[in-house]
């Protein structure tokens, strides 16, 4: 037991120190911040604001329709001109306009218009969209004063409407919108802590393997011992690395709170209400649960390829693959999972261990036990440990014969060959 | 009193027998050889002695008791033949993790450390990386952590392979020094010289086999073959080369090497040269050296060992 400790702790300690390390760690989040804001601002910058002339020879528009619409959605800017649409056609880049629509005098007010906004370099249909939601509104205007629709009127029919939330009657509090966000959040961590955590595991073997020095290891200790500490060491660093991302959120949670003042005390009480209707201890909870059970399930099977493989990264990537895609596999199911949380397929993948860490992760914030009940995550914990048993168990048993085997890369079968054969 | 005894040993993979019934004893403060051709089953014999392999069949008793791997493992130092170290790692802070996984308190293998790197001229290498070494170092290296934790026994795998003969001779006089100090040293090599220099007892693996066994001294005369070189301060001549007492093997003209025929002793070989008048200047017996015996014992061996179907 004390080697083992011993091992956790070179595992851990060699990889902490490193740099890599802390730079990921601080830059993780801060990465992941600046992309989603940058998308946001980079998706609004692009939007260039158009300069629209429109000639109406129908009459419908007027001066003082479109100059209010302006004041009230910026997004573009609409002109009305009297020009000659033959002249206008030659020189409205010259006028400063990005392009024109012509208003047919037979345009009628009962069918609505269809005509092109004519430019003269192709526009994304996003810009487009954005002077269409404009002239609608002015067209929306237009028809209320023909059908004698007053402000009234026009109230009732905006505002009175059939709105339909769902509501499980069991669980009161669930809220699926915050729900799949979370559980989508959650899904999509442990994802890539298999991932990345799983390869860094069976970078570790191989470094020992190709090093040499796996054989003076295991003539101190048993293979397995070297095996599970590599595996545990690496699940701590994992761990802390969480564990400073949390602390990170929660001393930025704190500032912002107590800086208190304008939008951000907005956003601070916003997000307590979300988080309020949801059980955070039991997703916390669940969260260390599955996290360490997946990386306990994947990373001793990456431990055992990487022990079966020599220096050779192609080697360890084509054996690797299956494991991978198992991986992948679940976070396709996941998706489908938040979209219906108790469908079938939803609730078996949540259930067998190869798959559960992901699925039932993004289940768990739909509600326990209203979307989850007891036994389902009652019995995926318990198929996942034993699960993990069975891997760790299974991967020991190759790891122990691939560590001091050099030559050529061993097939599955040959792998599976070791693993049940006797001593 | 034997530190090691190994009763007929039986380890044998899905293509190869790599031990096949082996027994040894070997006795406490021995410098002991283990050879072989490559591929004889020295290497897998070599980890079930240090508990990476368990035998398919057989008992090793270390100590006196039989071999518990668990607890014995940290009697033994192990310097296999494919060596390696944490590239990355520090020096100091390698060996000291190598020595506490046998065993040793850290402060205990810090001191034990700082002897050995100042008796090896290393000290201030100590927050070196392993990248940083060369070859010959980091040998040194690795012997440093074999002998750390002070084994009963230690086992080495070609040891002086990669070493300049300053290292070498560094290296020898330590072994020496672990033996006399009542460490046991099983050296397995295929560099006959230095089995003859260092070791005083052997014992030859072929085809998973044991097929030899003994002193260094006792090998040698059992494989001798009466063969003398005599020198004389004449020049000799054929008529002075009678065929009834000896063969004669090769001949200069003041020398001759000579096999003396069954049943005669070497005093008739002496008295007949002296009553041909010629003036004897020495006399010497030609024992085989180890590399001969070595050759003529697994000369013939297929190389195709390893692909040997096993058929027991």
């Amino acid at each position: 037991m004390n080697k083992i400790l011993l091992i956790i702790k070179r595992e851990y300690l060699t990889r902490v120190r490193k740099k890599t390390f802390i730079i990921s760690t601080i830059l993780f989040p801060l990465l992941y911040l600046a992309l989603i804001f940058g998308m946001g601002y980079l998706g609004e910058k692009g939007k260039s604001r158009l300069r629209v002339a429109i000639i109406d020879s129908s009459g419908y528009f007027d001066k003082g329709k479109i100059e209010r619409e302006n004041l009230k959605d910026s997004s573009s800017i609409l002109r009305l001109v009297t020009d000659n649409p033959d002249s206008l056609k030659k020189n409205f880049t010259d006028q400063g306009y990005d392009g024109f629509i012509i208003i047919p005098q037979h345009a009628s007010w009962e069918q609505g218009i269809n005509e092109p906004l004519q430019t003269s370099r192709t526009l994304g249909i996003g810009s487009a969209a954005q002077v269409e939601k404009k002239l609608n509104s002015i067209w929306d205007e237009i028809k209320n004063e023909k059908l004698g629709i007053d402000e009234n009127k026009k109230m009732i029919l905006n505002s009175s409407r059939v709105n339909i939330i769902p509501k499980n009657i069991k669980d009161e509090t669930a809220d699926s919108g915050v729900a799949s966000t979370i559980g989508y959040v959650a899904g999509f961590l442990i994802y890539l802590i298999l991932l990345i955590y799983g390869s860094q595991v069976m970078m570790g073997v191989m470094e020992e393997k190709t090093n040499r020095i796996a054989e003076v290891i295991v003539s101190s200790v048993k293979p397995f011992q070297l095996m599970l500490g590599k595996i545990l060491g690496i699940g701590l660093v994992a761990l802390t690395q969480f564990l400073l991302w949390i602390a990170f959120i929660f001393i930025i949670y704190n500032i912002t709170k107590a800086g208190g003042s304008g939008m951000m005390s907005g956003v601070v009480g916003q997000v307590q209400k979300v988080f309020a209707g949801i059980n955070i201890p039991l997703i916390l909870f669940c969260f260390g649960f599955y996290f360490l059970g997946g990386f306990f399930f994947y990373s001793s099977l990456y431990a055992a390829i990487g022990s079966a493989v020599n220096e050779d990264m192609r080697e360890a990537q084509s054996l690797s693959f299956p494991v991978t895609m198992l991986v992948i596999f679940s976070i396709a199911i996941m998706t489908v999972t938040i979209s219906e949380p108790t469908g079938k397929l939803a609730v078996w993948a949540s259930i067998i261990p190869f798959s559960s860490p992901i699925v039932m992760m993004a289940r768990i914030p739909f509600g326990v036990p209203g979307t989850v009940p007891w036994w389902q995550l009652g019995l995926s914990m318990g198929l996942l440990i034993a699960g993990f048993i069975f891997t760790v168990w299974l991967s020991g048993k190759i790891y122990r014969t691939g560590i001091l085997m050099y030559g050529k890369k061993p097939s599955w079968k040959e792998m599976l060959k070791w693993a049940f054969r006797k001593n | 009193m034997p530190i090691l005894e190994l009763h007929h040993l039986r380890k044998y993979f899905a293509t190869q027998k790599a031990v096949d019934d082996i027994s040894l004893t070997i006795e406490k403060g021995q410098i002991f050889g283990l050879l072989g051709p490559n591929g004889a089953g020295k290497t897998t014999l070599i980890r079930m002695i240090t508990g990476i392999f368990y035998p398919d069949e057989g008992d090793i008793f270390f100590d006196g008791k039989k071999f518990d791997p668990i607890n014995d493992i940290s009697k033994i130092g192990y310097m296999p033949e494919e060596r390696g170290l944490y590239k990355k790692m520090k020096i100091g802070e390698q060996t000291e993790y190598l020595a506490q996984l046998k065993g040793l308190k850290r402060s205990e293998a810090n001191r034990k450390i700082k002897e050995w790197f100042i008796k090896f001229d290393m000290h201030t290498w100590w927050n070196k990386k392993v990248e940083d070494l060369s070859k010959g170092m980091s040998q040194k290296l690795q012997f440093v952590t074999t002998v750390l934790h002070e084994p009963k026994l230690i086992i080495l795998d070609e040891p002086f392979s990669g070493l300049d003969p300053v290292n070498t001779n560094l290296i020898k006089d330590e072994i020496y020094n672990l033996a006399q100090k009542g460490a046991t040293i099983i050296f397995s090599t295929h560099r006959m010289e230095q089995v003859e220099e260092i070791c005083d007892h052997i014992a030859l693996v072929n085809k998973g086999q044991k097929i030899l066994d003994g002193t260094v001294k006792q090998v040698k005369q059992d494989f001798k073959e009466h063969l003398f070189k005599v020198s004389f301060a004449d020049h000799v001549t054929p008529e002075h080369l009678a065929i009834h007492l000896f063969e004669v093997k090769k001949k200069d003209d003041n020398e001759v090497v000579i096999k003396v025929d069954p049943g005669y002793s070497n005093n008739d070989v002496l008295q007949y040269f002296i009553n041909k008048g010629l003036r004897i200047e020495s006399f010497n017996e030609i024992l085989p050296s180890l590399n001969d015996i070595f050759i003529r014992l697994v000369g013939n061996t297929p190389t195709a060992r390893q692909f040997q179907e096993v058929t027991a």
